[in-house]
């Protein structure tokens, strides 16, 4: 038996301190997936702002508190761009805030969708924090699931990063080679063929030897996938994990009938 | 799933995210992240594309969710493509230009709906500075939204189906051969 045998299944992921990377994978899929929900069924503009507390209570609580401040970089200009086209632009009746005279519509509105911004992307941002890719793969494999689908998606967050670091490299080489991409949007537009067309050739060169190292491995073969794999750590499912999904399921559920009720109340 | 589309799909998927950094660094005013889509719908048909556009989505939506909402403008786009790869619509720059001018009417008109229902003429910043300057200038929201959304999609669709029209012709035909759409694409 190897030295370097994997951990127990029941062992916390190493260096994981927060509740959101020690929970099981797919839960906080389905708590960021409820708060995209909620910030939709919530009534504004009071029902997403109390959900974005409440997300940054439980991002502070769960251990990815750097989600918020990410979260807040992203949001501002947003913020902004709901004030100005709802608050300062806004139609129907003004208030007065200090030396503007703002749509009290459009301000209310510019909150609600602010709320709906911040929890949306803060829960986001925590999800990515706690995203461990061979944990998911394991709790994929472990439920049983075709590998493909998580396959996917596991290699495609390897492959951005990657990709990412070669369309730098790529620029450095063709500014090195004499390119010139300030100016007029003319001339940006024409550097646009000689710093994208080498990154999309060079990706699709690269797609020949991967699909090949995949064919050796067997993924082509007839029959794969018939066979469940066995993950060897798989990450630990516990009455937790399980009270918090169904917890998520059941607000978006109750915000939904409470919608639906509040509605045929209006008609 | 074949190997070959296993590995595409994600290649495509990066290529959508990592092109929109070099656009960045261009200081464009297009976003250029449906690349892998429509060379993924191009290269392998209308399945390869759509789960690239829908992969593309979920991976941006793991960033923000908000993004998860406009998932059906991606996959409209890749069986736009796939259909115009049948077509042979990628076999010259001109031709490509123009069925992605077309494909952005379709697209922006389909976002524009998307972006006032649900987000209420916000999104990402570009097209958000856009609506706000059509509003400031006494265009109703309505009407900002659907012009911004119509003005940056047809300039970043059309540069799109250029680009991925000269990726086509560029590829050697050892490469393009692998693919089953490919060499139609291009009408060889």
């Amino acid at each position: 038996m190897s030295a370097r045998r994997a951990p127990a299944a029941t062992a916390p992921v190493a260096g994981a301190v927060g509740l959101a990377l020690r929970a099981h994978p797919f839960t906080p899929f389905v708590v960021a997936l409820a708060v995209a929900l909620l910030a939709f069924l919530l009534p504004g503009p009071w029902g997403p702002v109390a959900l974005y507390g409440v997300v940054l209570a439980l991002a502070g609580a769960t251990g990815v508190g750097g989600a918020a401040r990410t979260a807040l970089l992203v949001c501002l200009p947003l913020w902004l761009f709901l004030f100005l086209l709802h608050g300062v632009l806004g139609e129907g009746p003004r208030v007065a805030a200090g030396p503007l005279r703002l749509s009290a519509a459009g301000l209310a509105l510019a909150l609600a969708q602010a709320g709906r911004f911040g929890a949306i992307a803060t829960a986001s941002l925590g999800l990515l924090r706690a995203f461990r890719p061979s944990r998911f793969l394991d709790a994929a494999a472990a439920r049983g699931w075709p590998f493909h689908l998580p396959y996917l998606l596991v290699a495609t967050l390897q492959a951005g990063p990657r990709l990412r670091h070669r369309a730098g490299l790529v620029l450095e080489a063709q500014r090195t080679r004499g390119l010139r991409y300030g100016g007029s949007p003319l001339a940006r537009l024409r550097a646009l063929g000689p710093v994208v067309l080498p990154l999309v050739l060079g990706a699709l060169a690269e797609v020949d030897d991967r699909a090949m190292a995949l064919e050796t491995r067997g993924l082509g073969a007839a029959g794969h996938g018939a066979v469940a794999r066995t993950p060897l750590d798989p990450p630990r499912d516990t009455a937790g994990d399980r009270l918090v999904r169904w917890g998520a399921a059941l607000a978006v559920l109750a915000a939904l009938v409470w919608r639906v009720l509040a509605w045929r109340a209006a008609r | 799933m074949s190997p070959r589309l296993l590995v595409l799909i994600p290649t495509a998927v990066a290529l959508n995210l990592a092109v929109g950094q070099l656009v960045a660094a261009l200081g464009l005013p297009v976003y250029l992240d449906t690349i892998g889509t429509l060379l993924a719908a191009a290269l392998a048909g209308p399945w390869a594309g759509v789960v690239t556009g829908v992969v593309s989505q979920v991976v941006a939506g793991l960033g923000n969710y908000m993004w998860l909402a406009f998932t059906p403008i991606q996959v409209l786009i890749a069986l736009c493509a796939a259909l115009i790869a049948w077509r042979r619509g990628f076999a010259s720059a001109p031709l490509a230009l123009g069925w992605g001018a077309i494909v952005g009417l379709l697209a922006g008109a389909a976002s524009a709906l998307i972006n006032y229902v649900f987000f209420k003429g916000v999104t990402a910043t570009g097209v958000t500075a856009v609506t706000t300057l059509l509003r400031g200038i006494g265009f109703t929201l309505p009407q900002a939204v659907v012009l911004a959304s119509l003005l940056t999609d047809v300039l970043d669709k059309a540069l799109a189906f250029l680009l991925v029209a000269l990726t086509l012709l560029a590829l050697p035909n050892r490469l393009l051969g692998r693919f089953p759409w490919a060499l139609r694409a291009i009408g060889r």
